[in-house]
């Protein structure tokens, strides 16, 4: 790779996570860091789904199985073991990781793919949800707690900007790893195979192996998300952690972002939630009415920009570039792989 | 536009804008004397939750309404600082961040447990005083924090109540009943009561015929209704929500499957009057372990009158929410002042006997009022009396029904 490869590919990155390391500096409102921390949880799950479903084409409805392993993970063996809670932090993307790989061996070994493979994924989640509820030693219905000692050394910090912080290092180090799979020979296979699975074949892909390390790292990153969110809200329960929630929010952010693009997710949780929250804001008192509002204007944006916020921007970027740029961002049929002028 | 009007200068209209944002953002208690004692009442308003969500912030109104309609609190009115807690932890941990920032003194509510687990432990970042109001997870007051009060009952004691005061009905009635059919739903109520029971009931001598789960939501209740034909038990225990509580009822009654009594412990419907109106047959004569006001105070009778008149149903959140408020307002009374900590200790050393539950004057220990218990309530001819125990009993208990 060389080094004009580097700047155009990992520079924004380093630009963006910059920026956005910046703004605790600027708003010390807990309710603001509060929302960024949540929102950034929310990335890094999408994420996970974007590389799997945006890159691989395996679109998953159950990425609430990854989350809620690495939450449970952090939450349980603290607690039930009393380990240090970044090892457990680790051991819950090991076991993420675990859990992607077996329910992708059952399902891509079965040759299953398109709504099969999302429904297996929806089954897989559904069940985790119900043994995480039944089990004894995830608290079953009544949860698990992980007790308030606020210390770095216990994961737990006393200002929200601390956690901004490690959520943002979080989101920042996976951009970095999902550009670098782009880039790679790996990102290639994957996007071959997401194109044409059989093409992708005759060409000499290992389908099954490149599905498999896909759905493996898309476990990995959604699972460290489901510790993220373990340590900062330190409760647990089986709806939380497996819960159909996450799934959908996992795979809303990437669909409003731009599917298949670096910063896609990223762009997607801060504007669904962003919308979410100044919906709220202006409506007032009535309760419900900015979820009415937030709906409107997601149906809108998925009616108009079909290949979400990056595609949009991408689109404006050709444009003004110039007019031979243009007549080929009007036909560009594929999800843009395009990054912003940042 | 400087030109017209050369007494406003730039200099001049920066000084007037910084002096605003000074006051705006002056600490609260700099301006407290004249300004309304903020407190955060958060509720799941949307969501799974919504209905009991709604249901708490009529008590919490209520009692604020009450309370400054007889001049506030040490002079000051109470405004309050709605929240939506959307059915989520995240949701309730977001509203107190608001709360916070907006400037409340305390913050009631939550309702549901993982909602009051997430949200005081935000509010304890800020020793902001949490008053649950419903919650009935028993981690919420063993976290050792010490802005979080729980003035109703917590599941072990809501358990412990109702095996007890089933025996006591029972031998009250001549032991009639010695078989029993368990039927709950498979979340944190159901799972964790079933297993008491199954532990519990045997020791003092009932016989557990079977124990039936079934998930929330169920749309279908027949196969449980045959099975308990079929075991034929002498009492029917169920711990379902609304929904499937209802659908349960109604098929037994259907099926003419008529036990000596059914038994329901922390029920979402055998307590609503709802279900009491909407299908009276078959709520007739279900008893119920769980919260309930007091029935002989005159305030909670004159509170729900108010609730109906307003054509608003009765449910437990609205007098455990308009109790907590009041408690409330009379520890900022006591501790003469809106400072955290002041309040905090004053609730801490509460003895309010103010309130419309059945709990007697108010004594925590380590955030638990040591006075909470549920009480038995049982559908008669249409109404919902309570039977027991006797000091707080409008009502005699019918049993054996058949």
């Amino acid at each position: 790779m060389n080094a004009r490869d580097l700047a155009t590919g990992f520079a924004p990155i380093l630009l963006v996570v910059a920026l956005l390391a910046l703004v605790p500096l600027f708003v010390s409102s807990n309710t603001v860091l509060n929302f960024l921390v949540f929102t950034l949880i929310i990335a890094l799950a999408a994420q996970g789904w974007n590389l799997l479903a945006g890159y691989g084409g395996q679109f998953s409805f159950g990425h609430a199985a990854f989350f809620g392993t690495g939450a449970y993970a952090a939450a349980i063996l603290q607690v039930n073991l009393g380990l240090n809670a970044y090892v457990a932090f680790l051991v819950g993307i090991g076991l993420g990781a675990l859990v992607g790989f077996v329910i992708g061996y059952l399902s891509f070994r079965s040759g299953l793919r398109g709504s099969y493979f999302a429904l297996v994924t929806l089954a897989f989640a559904e069940v985790l949800r119900i043994l995480a509820n039944s089990a004894g030693f995830t608290g079953g219905a009544a949860g698990i707690l992980i007790p308030l000692e606020v210390s770095a050394w216990n994961f737990q910090f006393e200002s929200r900007a601390a956690y901004y912080w490690v959520a943002l290092a979080l989101v920042g180090a996976v951009l970095v790893l999902v550009r670098a799979i782009e880039r790679a020979r790996f990102g290639a296979q994957l996007v071959a195979v997401r194109e044409n699975e059989a093409a992708a074949r005759a060409l000499g892909v290992d389908a099954l192996a490149v599905k498999l390390k896909a759905i493996a790292i898309s476990g990995a990153i959604t699972a460290a998300a489901g510790g993220l969110y373990a340590q900062y809200f330190l409760y647990l329960d089986a709806l939380i952690a497996y819960g159909p929630w996450i799934s959908i929010e996992a795979l809303l952010a990437p669909i409003v972002g731009g599917l298949g693009t670096v910063f896609g997710p990223l762009v997607g949780a801060l504007a669904l939630h962003g919308l979410s929250e100044g919906s709220k804001m202006f409506t007032g008192e009535i309760p419900g009415i900015d979820l009415v509002v937030f709906g409107v204007v997601l149906i809108l944006v998925v009616a108009f920009t079909p290949d979400g916020i990056m595609g949009v921007l991408g689109r404006l970027r050709r444009r003004l570039a110039g007019s031979t740029a243009k007549s080929t961002a009007n036909a560009a049929p594929l999800p843009a792989r395009e990054e912003p002028a940042a | 536009m400087s030109h017209t009007n050369p007494s406003i200068t730039r200099r001049t209209l920066l000084q007037g804008a910084a002096a605003t944002a000074a006051l705006i953002g002056a600490p609260a208690y700099l301006r407290a004397q004249s300004a309304p004692i903020k407190v955060g009442i958060l509720q799941p308003m949307t969501g799974a939750l919504a209905f009991d969500g709604q249901q708490g912030r009529i008590g919490a109104e209520l009692a604020i309404e009450m309370i400054n309609a007889a001049g506030g609190v040490n002079g000051q009115p109470i405004e309050p600082v709605f929240g939506d807690a959307r059915s989520t932890p995240e949701g309730g941990t977001a509203e107190v961040e608001k709360m916070q920032a907006e400037g409340v003194v305390a913050i009631v509510g939550g309702f549901a447990s993982p909602i009051c687990l997430a949200s005081s432990q935000a509010a304890s970042r800020y020793d902001l005083p949490y008053l649950v109001d419903v919650g009935v997870s028993d981690q919420i007051v063993s976290r050792g924090l010490t802005n979080t009060f729980r003035f109703g009952p917590g599941f072990g004691k809501v358990t412990q109540q109702a095996l007890e005061n089933l025996v006591k009905i029972n031998e009250a009635a001549g032991n009639p009943a010695k078989t029993v059919v368990l039927v709950h739903e498979d979340g944190l109520f159901g799972s964790g009561l079933a297993q008491l029971l199954q532990n519990e009931l045997p020791k003092r001598g009932f016989e557990v015929l079977q124990t039936l789960a079934h998930p929330t939501p169920a749309r279908d209740m027949s196969n449980i209704a045959l099975q308990i034909r079929a075991a034929n038990p002498d009492i029917v225990i169920p711990s379902s929500y609304y929904g499937e509580f209802v659908l349960l009822a109604r098929t037994m009654q259907q099926q003419r499957i008529r036990p000596k009594g059914i038994y329901a412990v922390l029920n979402g419907a055998a307590s609503n009057f709802r279900f009491v109106q909407e299908f009276p047959d078959a709520a007739e004569n279900v008893m119920d372990c769980n919260h309930w006001h007091d029935p002989r105070k005159q305030e909670s009778q004159a509170l729900l009158e108010r609730v109906r008149s307003d054509g608003n149903v009765w449910t437990y959140n609205i007098p455990l929410n308009y109790s907590n408020v009041k408690l409330l307002a009379d520890a900022i009374a006591r501790a003469g002042s809106t400072e955290r900590t002041a309040i905090r200790d004053a609730l801490a050393a509460s003895t309010y006997e103010g309130h419309v539950m059945p709990y007697g004057p108010t004594v925590f220990v380590d955030g638990q009022n040591q006075g909470a218990a549920p009480v038995n309530t049982q559908v008669q001819g249409g109404d919902i009396k309570v039977i027991f125990p006797e000091d707080f009993a409008d009502a005699e208990p019918v049993f054996p029904v058949t």
